[in-house]
C-alpha cells in the first residue's frame, strides 16, 4: 500500500493531477510529523524543499512577506472573531453589552438540554448527508455524461455550470415559488399527479424542498471538479477495457470511478462544510427554518438566536459547537474514508 | 435618500453663500420603512427640515427592523449611535433596560417642549410608556383589522363578516362549500400578533402573569390555560377543512387576499397602502371577530415602532432631537403620516382633526383600526405586553403552532411546551436583567 501509493508524486503527470495529489499531500505532512508511516507523503517533503530553494532563498523574511495578506485576513476574519465567539460563549449579557454575566458552561448546557437545539442538529444530519448523495450522485452522472457528449460539449457545461453564478437567495427564493402549493407551477404538477404536496405545512416536504435547493445550487461545483478528474484517467486504459468488451458503463464503474476517489473524498467533505455553513441563504429564502423547525439547520439557528433573538451567549455557544462538528466531522472522514481512497492508481 | 443627500447638500452649499450664517445642527434617524413607507418618511423629515432653519434630520434606511436593531446595538458598542433609532414594538424590554437611551419624555420636558402626552391614544401610551412616562415616541402605530372581499360574502347572501368567530366560521364554511372562493381566509404572517395576542387582548384573555408584565420581571406566560389553546385549535380545523391557506415562503399572503383567491384576511391597518395599489376586489375592513362569551370586546394591541433616542449626545443635538419629536407629536403631522400610510394617528387630537376634515367619509376602513384600538378602557389583559426577549418567546411559539399545522401536536400540547420555552426565555431575561431600573438619568 505504501509503495503503491508512494510512487505517484514522482511520475509527471497532468497539472490537475498534481493539484489533486497536492491537496492529499497536505494533509499528509502532519501526520508524518506526527509519526506515523502510515502515510505516504514522504516523496512530498523533498519536492517542497527544492522547490523552496529555488524560489525563496535562504532567509524567513520573503515567506513571510508574502504569507502576510493571507495571516492577516486570517487574523482579523477569523482568529478575532473565532476568539470572540469562544468569549461570549461563556457569557450571559443583553445585546448593548451594559450588563455581562460570566456564567462558565450554562449556555452550552442548555442548548444540549434543549429539544429545539437536538431537532436542529438532527435536522442538519439529514441535510447534509442528503445533500451531499444527491450532489454527488448528480454531477457523477452529469460528469458521466459530459464525456459521452460530442456534438455541444460546451453548452452542455456552461449550462450545468449557470446555477453556481445564482446568489443563493435568489435560487431560494426561485425554488420556493416554483414549489408554492399556491401558485407554484411545479407544486401544481405534483399535486396533479396526487402528491399532497405542501412545504409550508409538512415538515418532511420542506426538509426535500430545501435539500433539492441547496444540492442543486451545488452541483455544478462537484460536476466541474469531476469532469477535470475524468480528463485525467488514462485513455489507454480505457481503451484497454473497451477492447476487453467493457460497456462505457462498466468502463465508468470499474475504471474511472475508483480512479476518481481522490477528488469524491475531496468533495464530500467540502459538501458536508457546504451543508454546514454555506446554505444558510437558501434556508433564509425558501423556509426560514419552518414549518415547526424542520429546516432549522445549525447555522441558520446561530443567526436567529444572534441576530434576531439577540442571544448573543447561546448564539456564540452555538458557532463554538457547529466549528466543532464541522472540524470533527472532517478529521473522521480523514481518518476513516481517507484510508480507502486509492490514490495511487 | 439620493434626494436627501442632495437636498442637505444644497442648504449646505446655500448656507456656505450666504456666509457665515448659523449651522444647522445635523442628527440622525436610523429607521427601518422600506419601499412606499420608506418615501413617505423621508417625506416627513423633509418637511420638518424645511419647517425650521436650526436643525437637519437625515433619515437613514438601515434595513429591516431586526437589521435596525443590530445597526444601533453595533454602533453603541463602538461608541457611535445615532441620535435616534426606529425600534419594532417587541424591542420594547430590551431598549428600555439597555442602558443606552434617554426617555423621550425626560428629554422633551427639559428642553421645554409641551407635548401633551397624555392625549396618547390609550393602548399606544400603556405600550410606550413605563410607569407613566413615556419611553419611546410613538411613530408608526398599526393594529391588526379584518379585511374582507365584498363581493364574495354577497354572493354567498351575507352583508358582512359577522362579529364572533363562531358566526364568521359559519360564512367562511359557507363561501367555502358553494365554491365562491377557494379558501376562506389565509393564514398572516403574524399571526401570532392578530391572531393569538391581539386575540388574547380584545377576548379579556391574559397572556402572562403580573398583568402581562407590566407588573414585573417575573411575568410567566400563561396562554396555555386560556382560550388561545381553542383558538389554534380552530386555525388547525380551518386549514384541514381547506378553509384557510398558507401562503408560505416565496409569496405573500397578501397577494392571496388581493387577488380574490382567500376571501378575507387579518392583516395590519397599515398595509392599506398595499392593498389600495394591489387589490383587483372590490375589498372593504371590519373590526377583528371576538368571541360569541366575551361582549363588549375589549381594545386590540398595538404594533409598530417608536422612535428611542440614544444616549450619549450633545446638548445642541439633544435640543434637535427634541424639536424634532415634538414635531412627530403634531396633530398636523399625525394626520398626514395617518393618511399617507394607513397607521393610526398616535394622538386623540390628531384623530379628532382627521374626523373634523371629514377624512374617514372617503375612507371609511381608516378608522376601524382607531376605533377598534380606543374603546373601552384598557384593561391588565388589553394594555400591551411587557415580555423580555418578546422575539424570541414568539419565534418558540411559532414553532410549536406549526406543530400544530403540521399534525405533530396537539393544540395543548404545543400551547403548554411554548409556554414551557417561552418562561425558560423569561427567566433569561429576568436574571440579566434583575434589580435594572430604567434608565431615569437626564439628558
Amino acid at each position: 500500500m505504501t509503495l503503491r501509493l508512494s510512487i505517484p508524486w514522482r511520475e509527471p503527470r497532468a497539472p490537475v493531477l498534481q493539484r489533486r495529489h497536492g491537496r492529499g499531500g497536505s494533509k499528509a505532512v502532519p501526520a508524518a510529523a506526527a509519526g506515523t508511516s502510515r502515510q505516504s507523503g514522504r516523496a512530498r517533503p523533498r519536492e517542497e524543499v527544492g522547490l523552496k530553494r529555488a524560489n525563496f532563498g535562504d532567509g524567513p523574511g520573503l515567506p513571510t512577506l508574502l504569507l502576510l495578506p493571507q495571516l492577516l485576513i486570517l487574523l482579523f476574519f477569523f482568529f478575532i472573531p473565532s476568539l470572540r465567539a469562544l468569549m461570549q460563549s461563556v457569557l450571559l449579557s443583553d445585546p448593548f453589552g451594559t450588563s455581562v454575566q460570566f456564567v462558565w458552561f450554562e449556555n452550552f448546557r442548555s442548548l444540549l438540554a434543549s429539544s429545539d437545539y437536538r431537532q436542529s442538529i438532527a435536522v442538519t444530519f439529514w441535510f447534509t448527508v442528503a445533500q451531499n448523495v444527491l450532489t454527488l450522485g448528480s454531477a457523477l452522472v452529469l460528469a458521466f455524461a459530459t464525456d459521452r457528449i460530442v456534438r455541444g460539449r460546451s453548452a452542455y457545461r456552461t449550462i450545468i455550470l449557470l446555477p453556481y453564478a445564482i446568489a443563493p437567495a435568489i435560487a431560494g427564493i426561485l425554488w420556493a415559488f416554483l414549489f408554492n402549493p399556491a401558485v407554484g407551477p411545479l407544486a401544481q404538477v405534483l399535486h396533479g399527479l396526487g402528491i399532497a404536496w405542501d412545504p409550508n405545512l409538512n415538515p418532511t416536504d420542506a426538509l426535500i424542498l430545501v435539500t433539492l435547493a441547496a444540492s442543486w445550487k451545488h452541483i455544478c461545483y462537484d460536476y466541474i471538479f469531476l469532469v477535470v478528474g475524468l480528463l485525467a484517467v488514462p485513455v489507454s486504459l480505457m481503451e484497454a477495457a473497451a477492447v476487453d468488451g467493457a460497456g462505457p458503463i462498466r468502463r465508468f464503474v470499474s475504471i474511472a470511478l475508483p480512479m476518481l476517489g481522490p477528488t469524491i473524498f475531496f468533495l464530500t467533505v467540502m459538501n458536508f462544510i457546504y451543508g454546514f455553513f454555506e446554505t444558510f441563504a437558501i434556508i433564509d429564502a425558501v423556509t426560514k427554518g419552518g414549518p415547526a423547525g424542520a429546516t432549522n439547520i445549525l447555522v441558520y439557528k446561530v443567526f436567529v438566536d444572534g441576530f434576531v433573538n439577540l442571544d448573543l451567549g447561546s448564539s456564540a455557544a452555538q458557532s463554538v459547537l457547529l466549528m466543532s462538528f464541522a472540524l470533527i466531522c472532517t478529521l473522521l472522514q480523514f481518518r476513516y474514508f481517507d484510508r480507502k481512497v486509492n490514490y495511487g492508481v | 435618500m439620493g434626494r436627501k443627500v442632495a437636498f442637505i447638500a444644497a442648504s449646505f452649499g446655500a448656507l456656505a453663500l450666504v456666509g457665515p450664517a448659523q449651522a444647522r445642527v445635523e442628527v440622525q434617524w436610523w429607521h427601518a420603512m422600506s419601499s412606499v413607507l420608506g418615501d413617505k418618511l423621508n417625506e416627513l423629515v423633509e418637511k420638518f427640515n424645511t419647517s425650521q432653519d436650526k436643525y437637519t434630520v437625515v433619515a437613514v434606511a438601515k434595513g429591516n427592523y431586526d437589521e435596525v436593531t443590530n445597526g444601533v446595538i453595533a454602533a453603541y458598542r463602538a461608541k457611535r449611535p445615532p441620535e435616534m433609532v426606529q425600534i419594532a414594538e417587541r424591542g420594547y424590554m430590551t431598549m428600555l433596560l439597555s442602558g443606552a437611551i434617554v426617555p423621550v419624555q425626560d428629554l422633551v420636558e427639559q428642553k421645554g417642549y409641551k407635548i401633551d402626552f397624555l392625549d396618547f391614544i390609550k393602548p399606544v401610551a400603556s405600550f410606550w410608556s413605563y410607569k407613566g412616562r413615556m419611553s419611546a415616541m410613538p411613530f408608526n402605530s398599526s393594529t391588526p383589522i379584518f379585511w374582507y372581499n365584498k363581493d364574495h360574502f354577497q354572493k354567498a347572501g351575507f352583508d358582512k363578516p359577522a362579529e364572533t368567530w363562531q358566526e364568521l366560521e359559519k360564512q367562511l364554511y359557507a363561501i367555502k362549500s358553494k365554491g365562491i372562493s377557494e379558501c376562506g381566509t389565509v393564514l398572516p404572517g403574524d399571526f401570532y400578533w392578530s391572531l393569538l395576542e391581539n386575540y388574547s387582548a380584545i377576548n379579556n384573555q391574559p397572556y402572562g402573569t403580573l398583568a402581562n408584565g407590566f407588573d414585573g420581571l417575573g411575568t410567566e406566560f400563561v396562554y396555555n390555560k386560556t382560550k388561545v389553546v381553542s383558538q389554534v385549535a380552530r386555525l388547525k380545523k380551518w386549514l384541514d377543512d381547506g378553509v384557510m391557506q398558507i401562503a408560505g415562503q416565496g409569496f405573500s399572503p397578501e397577494q392571496l387576499f388581493t387577488s380574490g383567491r382567500c376571501s378575507t384576511f387579518v392583516n395590519s391597518t397599515a398595509s392599506h397602502g398595499n392593498i389600495e395599489r394591489n387589490a383587483t376586489i372590490n375589498w372593504s375592513a371590519t373590526f377583528l371577530p371576538h368571541e360569541s362569551d366575551i361582549n363588549p370586546p375589549f381594545n386590540s394591541t398595538i404594533g409598530g415602532g417608536a422612535i428611542w433616542v440614544m444616549k450619549g449626545h450633545t446638548p445642541e443635538r439633544y435640543e434637535a432631537v427634541a424639536a424634532f419629536l415634538d414635531f412627530v407629536a403634531q396633530p398636523e403631522t399625525q394626520v398626514w403620516w395617518h393618511g399617507a400610510t394607513g397607521y393610526v394617528p398616535a394622538t386623540n387630537r390628531a384623530y379628532a382633526l382627521a374626523r373634523e376634515r371629514g377624512y374617514y367619509k372617503d375612507h371609511p376602513t381608516r378608522e376601524i383600526a382607531v376605533l377598534q384600538l380606543s374603546r373601552g378602557t384598557p384593561n391588565e389583559n388589553s394594555r400591551g405586553f411587557r415580555f423580555g426577549n418578546f422575539v424570541q418567546t414568539m419565534l418558540a411559539q411559532r414553532q410549536e403552532v406549526e406543530a400544530v399545522f403540521a399534525g405533530q401536536k396537539q393544540p395543548q400540547q404545543a400551547m403548554d411546551d411554548a409556554v414551557k420555552r417561552g418562561n425558560e426565555i423569561l427567566r433569561q431575561f429576568e436574571k440579566l436583567n434583575a434589580g435594572k431600573t430604567p434608565e431615569t438619568e437626564r439628558p
